[in-house]
């Protein structure tokens, strides 16, 4: 799918980089620790996070992810989308729990990167 | 503790090294119908005290050693055959074949080295000795060294860059840790990986380096308690980093590469770092690691990433 659709799924905010939408997405990944989102490391891989503070987007253009969406409805620091904004990076953010963002979106089609 | 129980400690670190991952090639071998007198020339030119004897194909027909040479030397049949003298009876090893197997090898038959080969008898390398202290130390290395002095003892070119460690002044890229603030981890990363793409190197190793980097220099920032640097060095094969600090060290190095344990504070893992998979992560993403460490004296970790052959 294209991450506008995933967008639509979660009823996603779009907080920057929304040039970024049309692009084709397969595998999603969900993590808090910038550790396990350097594992997952799938560049094209679009990332579930409740992680809300700058670190998290350069944690994602190092790893070359797609996009990151903040779950929960969190408020995000201001430097967080601006950071993000600078770099055109896609940061959206939905009001579903982790689990019912991951659920949706593996329904939808989306695969973790265990998975073929 | 005793030698047993401490092979029983690492035992499980061990357990997955096969013969393929600590043989070395290629191997020079001699044919069947050469003169032994070729084959003591090759052994002297390579000091080599045993070479294997092979067919067209590299199937193994035995081998060749030095006590072989000294009997056709005492004997007066220096100029027949290898065939006629060599060994025949080759005691070999399964590429396949684990570490411990080997090990028992060694000890049961007293040979300096043995050949390995795939199911078919074909040659695939060769294994001493001094292999296999290599590949335990490598696998300790791949994690930890704990001492400066076991590099220099080793005989082989066991640092990355064979010669002199490398100068700081002569690396292609450097960028200064000089915070302990965790929200700028990864600014260095990011800035080498800049610098990587900048010079056409390939997208995967950019990326790779940048989050080996990254995990790298969060452990500075969150564990050394001091500054640290992050070098660059670029090589027509390779791309050398280093990643130094002069803190407080690793001190339990067997928790460290655990993964999932850490001695992070309760602020850095708010802070999303701390996971304890830094290490684990780094060699995922590496070609070749090594973390030298002591307390109290520093980290260094080296990383590796070869690259392609041709490099457009």
């Amino acid at each position: 799918m294209i991450l506008r659709e995933a967008a639509r799924i979660l009823e996603a905010e779009i907080l920057s980089g929304e040039g970024k939408l049309d692009a084709e997405v397969t595998y999603c990944g969900a993590a808090d620790m910038m550790s396990d989102i350097l594992a997952l490391c799938r560049p094209n891989q679009l990332v579930l996070t409740g992680y809300i503070y700058p670190q998290v987007i350069r944690t994602a253009l190092i790893s070359e992810l797609l996009g990151l969406v903040v779950v929960r409805g969190k408020s995000i620091p201001p430097e967080t989308v601006e950071f993000a904004r600078q770099n055109n990076f896609l940061l959206m953010r939905t009001k579903n729990f982790m689990f019912t963002a991951c659920g949706k979106l593996r329904e939808a089609g989306l695969k973790g990167v265990d998975e073929r | 503790m005793n030698g047993e129980s401490r092979l029983a400690k690492y035992a499980s670190l061990f357990e997955e090294i096969r013969a393929r991952d600590i043989m070395k090639t290629p191997v020079t071998t001699l044919p069947p119908d050469k003169k032994i007198s070729h084959a003591k020339e090759m052994m002297r030119i390579k000091r080599f005290s045993g070479l294997p004897v092979v067919d067209d194909e590299r199937r193994l027909l035995g081998i060749i050693t030095v006590e072989d040479i000294i009997n056709a030397l005492e004997f007066g049949r220096i100029d027949e055959p290898i065939q006629e003298l060599m060994t025949r009876k080759v005691v070999a090893v399964d590429v396949d074949e684990r570490l411990r197997d080997i090990v028992r090898k060694f000890e049961e038959f007293r040979y300096g080295r043995f050949p390995v080969v795939n199911s078919e008898n074909v040659l695939q390398g060769i294994i001493s000795r001094t292999d296999i202290l290599d590949g335990v130390l490598e696998k300790f290395d791949l994690i930890y060294i704990h001492d400066r002095k076991r590099i220099s003892a080793l005989e082989s070119d066991y640092s990355f860059i064979p010669g002199d460690k490398p100068s700081d002044d002569k690396a292609d890229f450097h960028y200064s840790i000089s915070t302990n603030d965790i929200d700028s981890a990864g600014v260095g990363a990011a800035i080498l990986k800049q610098f990587l793409a900048d010079r056409k190197f390939p997208a995967d190793i950019a990326r790779r380096a940048g989050v080996a980097v990254y995990e790298a220099e969060a452990n500075v920032i969150i564990h050394s308690h001091s500054a640290g640097d992050i070098f660059c060095y670029l090589h027509d094969d390779m791309v050398l980093i280093r990643v130094v600090d002069k803190g407080v060290g690793i001190e339990n190095i067997e928790l460290a590469m655990m993964g999932g344990y850490s001695t992070a504070s309760d602020y850095v893992r708010e802070r999303g770092f701390g996971a304890g998979m830094g290490i684990p992560n780094m060699k995922r993403f590496v070609d070749k690691l090594a973390i030298i460490s002591e307390k109290n004296g520093g980290t260094q970790v080296e990383m590796i990433f070869y690259l392609p052959e041709q490099r457009t």
